[in-house]
Parts: structure tokens; sequence; C-alpha cells
């Protein structure tokens, strides 16, 4: 059979051809331009609308940072937890999503200095028996066997895994589908950092619902990290060098406390250190 | 409203969820067409038995088809396989905006899965043409090539529709698995619209009829080419 | 590949080969009886049954299962009068029990297509004496036509029921840790993508050589009596 042997040598030949076409090497981002992945589904930090633009309070960092920098900047939108996997794809260059910096996370990727720290919290619905406990101790012993809701890949997750091991976690991609199932009781607590969760509860579906007056610092345990801070790939350490310096110039000069005013009402700048 | 037909209206969701199913048919497409381009090229393979490569065809087809696409699609969007990358950047997405990128290793994972069931389409389309057609067109003297392109290659396009419409169907569907990894198709038009409206039954019943709009409308073609491809017999 | 990774996913990843068994079981059982039902209705003369089963397959088999799967999940689970209803939310609330319900009612639309081709397979001639034997309408579709059609669809089946195995990873979208949501969790701690998705793999690899395996020998067994 000749014929199909010549139709054979000339797709393994086009094939042999794809492949060594993606050999070539692959050429980063255009000088003066940062692409900088976040997740667009994390209110008040990082929306995205039906149009794809982001806004929010990574958003705005992004934008002074490019703009100390002098660099143009264009958002890129992907799910939390194919965050990283995607730096390190090289999909961006940055990370700006309200990522805070953990040991675990260090392993992969590089982070700037830490420009602002959130306290955690859980939700509850204001009728639950956890409603009016006071201490963490008390609390993650009373979570014994409840379902929790957290977001995948967070560091709310690894804490809860950890420190919690006996609750039932449950895991969503968004913020938004863990809002969705506590607001209908599939859930009956979910741990976030408190402006997430302030978001929620000014919400309609957030009405029945309240804190539990607890702040879980990350000075309680190391997995909640070091602050919140701009992922950069490992091998990037001119980049790295030039962000920390444009932070700690934006946090020293109130740039980003004005911007966290604004989504937060409140400053959660961090100080350089 | 319990429904939130308002919201849908007036957060400018109706043109956000057109320009996702625009970006899903595209996706399906192209995806397809790369789908059929393998199929045919490992079908030949397969049903040609030619020795090393057979192993390498019939381990990717075993593979891709009994592993879950989600899992397929996850690895693919998540792993830092350059060879992904690569691709991207040789079609020139360089530094594009992410959904370009985005819809590149789309496009990839999607059309591997949808080459491994063309593949199997194909090669049994060349099984079912008779032997004595091939043999037949040898004895007459006929050259190779004009064998491959008069007799095999038509019969077996025309046995082969009927399967390939079922790959673009599974293809069109499983397009919307590449959602959880971020591309703005339907699919993650409905789900974000579900998330930050707070109202997913609306959302998501909308994205099911437009996809079966897409489906019912593309098997109203495959009749047609079908009907077409026929061949036409004396009563 | 890393040894100690390997020792710790596996483990992990086993312990959701549980919850993928039992979704595939369920909702193949679920699935096949309901498959069945439709597959009878859509030979039914009476046009507004035969319409039903055929409109029920073209709709399940039209939209994604991960859009059926959002729209009963997150989608019912929005309405009040589910919300408030004991029964459907024991369905609904649940992510295993929604799961089941979405991959029995997908399974069945593509399980009713698959029997009918059967059933239109069995030759009238069979069909007509068992009727004159004197066979009631149940007892011919007992011992004649339900087992001919059987031996017809099963290849088919066969390949339904890899789909569904497939199909029961997209349950970890609605939070339920089978397989595909331990090695999303797995993932994010370990950040081992290529291994933790690859060990997942050859688990449902593994599953469905089991399957296929089972069906060929029930192949078989159907056919005995066949000259090889």
């Amino acid at each position: 059979m000749l014929s199909k042997g010549n139709q054979n040598m000339k797709l393994k030949s086009l094939l042999l051809a794809t492949f060594f076409a993606t050999g070539l090497n692959t050429a980063h981002a255009a000088e003066g331009e940062l692409s900088i992945g976040t997740e667009g589904e994390y209110p008040p930090w990082s929306m995205a609308d039906a149009a794809g633009n982001v806004t929010g309070f990574d958003a705005d960092v992004g934008n002074l940072l490019c703009a100390k920098l002098e660099m143009k900047c264009h958002f890129v939108v992907q799910a939390f937890d194919g965050l990283i996997p995607a730096l390190k794809a090289k999909r961006f260059d940055i990370i700006i999503s309200g990522m805070s910096i953990t040991a675990e996370r260090k392993k992969q990727i590089n982070f700037s200095v830490g420009y602002a720290e959130l306290a955690n919290m859980f939700v509850v619905k204001k009728d639950s028996n956890l409603a009016g406990v006071k201490d963490i101790e008390t609390l993650l012993t009373s979570l014994d066997g409840r379902t929790v809701g957290v977001q995948a890949g967070t560091t709310h997750a690894h804490f809860m895994e950890k420190r919690a091991s006996s609750a039932v976690l449950k895991t969503y991609d968004t913020l938004d589908q863990m809002q969705i199932d506590l607001a209908s009781g599939r859930v009956e607590a979910a741990f976030a950092d408190s402006s997430a969760l302030q978001d929620f509860l000014g919400r309609p579906d957030g009405k029945d619902f309240q804190f539990v007056d607890v702040k879980v610092l990350s000075t309680f345990d190391p997995t909640l990290g070091e602050g919140i801070g701009v992922g950069i790939a490992q091998e990037n350490t001119e980049l790295k060098a030039r962000i920390d310096k444009a932070l700690c110039e934006l946090v020293a000069d109130g740039s980003i406390g004005k911007a966290s005013q604004t989504w937060f009402k409140t400053d959660i700048s961090r100080p350089c250190q | 409203m319990e429904l939130g037909l308002w919201q849908v209206w007036e957060g400018g969701w109706i043109s956000a969820i057109l320009r996702g199913a625009a970006i899903t048919i595209a996706l399906g497409m192209a995806s397809m067409a790369i789908g059929v381009v393998i199929g045919v090229g490992c079908g030949l393979i397969k049903w040609a038995r030619i020795f090393p490569l057979m192993l390498v065809v019939d381990f990717y087809t075993s593979v891709v088809r009994g592993v879950p696409e989600l899992l397929i699609i996850y690895l693919l969007f998540f792993s830092s396989v350059e060879f992904v990358a690569q691709v991207a950047a040789a079609f020139g997405y360089e530094g594009l905006a992410g959904n370009g990128y985005a819809f590149t290793i789309a496009v990839v994972a999607i059309a591997a899965i949808s080459g491994a069931y063309s593949t199997e389409v194909v090669r049994g389309a060349l099984a079912a043409i008779p032997s004595g057609h091939i043999e037949a067109a040898r004895a007459l003297g006929i050259p190779g090539r004009r064998i491959f392109h008069r007799i095999i290659a038509p019969q077996m396009l025309r046995i082969a529709v009927p399967g390939m419409n079922n790959v673009w169907q599974t293809t069109i569907k499983d397009t919307a698995l590449v959602s959880v990894v971020g591309l703005q198709e339907l699919m993650r038009v409905a789900f974000v619209g579900a998330g930050s409206t707070r109202h997913p039954f609306i959302f998501y019943l909308i994205a099911a009829l437009v996809y079966l709009a897409i489906t019912l409308v593309s098997q109203g073609g495959f009749d047609w080419i079908e009907r077409r491809l026929r061949p036409r017999t004396r009563k | 590949m890393d040894l100690e990774l390997v020792f710790l996913a596996v483990p992990t990843l086993a312990k959701g080969l549980w919850l993928t068994a039992i979704l595939t079981i369920a909702s193949v059982a679920i699935g096949f009886n309901l498959g069945l039902a439709l597959a009878v209705m859509r030979l039914s003369k009476n046009s507004a049954v035969s319409g039903f089963a055929k409109g029920y397959s073209t709709v399940f088999r039209g939209t994604p299962l991960l859009v059926q799967l959002f729209l009963f999940y997150y989608g019912l689970g929005q309405l009040s009068f589910v919300r408030d209803n004991a029964v459907l939310w024991w369905i609904i609330g649940d992510g295993v029990h929604c799961a089941v319900m979405a991959l029995a009612l997908n399974t069945a639309a593509y399980t009713s297509e698959i029997l009918r081709g059967g059933l239109i397979s069995i030759p009238g001639g069979l069909v007509e004496a068992a009727q004159a034997c004197g066979m009631s309408r149940l007892l011919r579709f007992r011992r004649i036509t339900f087992p001919l059609a059987i031996r017809q669809a099963l290849p088919a089946y066969g390949n339904e029921l890899v789909l569904v195995v497939k199909g029961t990873s997209l349950a970890s979208t609605i939070t339920v840790l089978e397989i595909t949501g331990h090695a999303k969790r797995l993932m994010s701690q370990t950040y081992a993508i290529l291994e933790v998705f690859a060990i997942a793999g050859l688990l449902y690899l593994l599953i469905n050589l089991v399957l296929i395996t089972l069906i060929r020998l029930l192949e078989a067994r159907l056919t005995r009596h066949l000259p090889r």
C-alpha cells in the first residue's frame, strides 16, 4: 500500500514540523509590559465584569505599581488555585490577588515584601451556637464534625486542614459559590478574610449571618502567612528587586493606604520591615 | 423577582452570553478541525498497522478515552508543560491578553480529546470499506495515490459522517469544561454571572438552552450533509 | 517522579476511589432503569409518550453534563420551594446525592438511545412466534425482547459505562471529594501537578479496564451459543 505509506510520511513530517516549531525559544513579555494574574471573583479585592475589566484593591495596587515602574499593565483572570501553576507556566509575569506569603508557596514562587495584612474570620448563622464563641481554641474544637466552607488553595483551606482537621471541609473554586452554599445552608460556617466576608454580610443573602468574634491572625499560625505580597517567578530576581522598592515607596507615601480606604474603609497596608 | 431575569438584562449579561457562545463555537470548531487532522492521521496509522507508530497511537487513544476530560484539562492548564506555552508562542500569542493565550491552551486540550475519538471513527470507517474495492483497483493497475483519492477517501468520508457528528457533539459539550480554568466561554460567563448576581438558576438555564440550540442546529447540518453524501441508487 | 510524593498521593487518591465507585454504581443503577423505561416509551404508539421520551433524550444529550450539574446543584438550590421541601432538599442539598441524580438523568438519556437500538434490532418473527405461543406481553418482554435487546446493546452500553465513570469526575466541581476532588486538593497542597494527576488518571484507567473486562466476559457468556 504505497499510497498509504506516502500519506503517513506526509503526516509524520507534518507532526514533526509541529513539534520542532514548538522547540523555538519562548521570548518573554515585551519590555515595558507587565501582565498580572488575578482571580477576578474575590470582592472587594479583585472583580472582573462581564467585559473582563478588573477592578478592586488588587487592580488598584497593580495599576499603582505599574505607574511607579513606568510599565504598561494588563490583567489575566484565573481561578485562585490555578494562579501559581499558571505563573510557573509563564501565563503572566506576576500575581496580585490578595495572596498571602506562606512557606509552602515560597517553595514554588518568589514573593515581594508584604504590603497588606488582614484578619481572617468565621461567618455563621445568627442562631448558630458558634455565634457567641469568643476564643480561638474553643472555636476550633467546637467545629468538630461540622461542615465548613473555604476557597480552594487558600491559606484558609490549609489552616483548616492543619488546625481543624475534624471539621468536614468543603472547598470551592470561587468565593461566590461558597457564599451561595452558606446562604442555602449546605455549609454551617465559612472561613475567609474579614473583608471578603464583610462583603457577603452586606448582601441580601447574608442578612441572617454574622461574624464569630474571633480574629485569626497570622501570628496565631504560620500557615496563615506573612501578609499579602506580589507573586513573582523564582528566576525573576531583577523584577522582584524593582517591585519591592516600588511597593515600599507606595506604602510609605500612603498610596496603598488610600486605595485600601476606598475598598475596605480601613487601612490594611503593611509598612516595609 | 426570585429568578433574576431583570438582573440578567440590566447587568449587560445578554451580550456577554452571546460573546461567550461565539467563543464556545469558535473553540469547538478549531478543536474539531485539528481533531479531524489528528483523527485521519492516527486512524490511517491504526488501520494500516504501521508498527512502532501504531503503539503510540494506541497509547494515546486509550489514555485519552479512559481518563476523565476534566482531569486532562486540569493537567494541561495547571502543569507548567512548556509544550503548551510554546505552541501558543508559535502562534504569536506571546504577551497577548489572557484570553488569546487561554484560548490556545483550550484548543490544544479539546483537540487532543476530540482527536482520540476521531481516530476511532476514521479507523472504523476505513475498516468498513470492502477490501475487494481496493484489490480490484490494484488489479486494474491504478496507482496507489489515485486509489486513495478515488476509492478510499470518498467512501471513508461518507461512512465517517455519522461518527463525526457524534464527535462534534461531544467536542462542543467538552468545551464547557474549559470554564473551570477561566476561559471566558459560554459556561464561564454563566458561572461568573451566577456568582455575581446570585441567580444561578436563570444563568445556567440560559446556558443550557444556548448549548441545546448549538447542538440542534449542528445536528440539522450533519443530517443535510449525510443526505447529500448518500449514494444515489436507482429505484 | 518523587517517590515520597507517590506514597502520599496513592492513599489519598484511593480514598476518593470509594466515592467514585459509589457514584458510578448508584447512578448506573438508577439510570439504567430510567433509560429502559424511556426506550420502551420511545417505541410507544402514543405520540405524546414517545415524544416525551425523544424530547428528554434530546435535551439531556444536547447539553453538557457540567451545565446540568450546576443547574441542579446551584440553580435548584437557589429556589426557596426546593429548600423548604424535605425530600427535594435531601437530593439537591447534598453534593453526592445531587451528583448521583445528575449523572443518572444524564446516562438515562444515552442508555435509552442504546437500548432503543437493541429493541429495534429484534426480528419481528421472534416476537410473533412468542405471541403465537400465547405468551403475555410482559412475559414476552422478559423472556424474548429484553434479553435479546441487551445482548445486542451490550458493547455500546459498555462504552456508556466508561463515560459515566469519567462523568463522575465532574462531581468534584460541586465539592464532592471523589478521585478528582482529592487530586485537586492535593495539587493545591503540593503543587506536584503532573504526579498527582498522573496517578489519578491511572486510577481511572484501572477502573475502566476492570469495567471493560467485566462487560467482555458478560458478552462472551451471553453469546456462548454462537459459533466462533
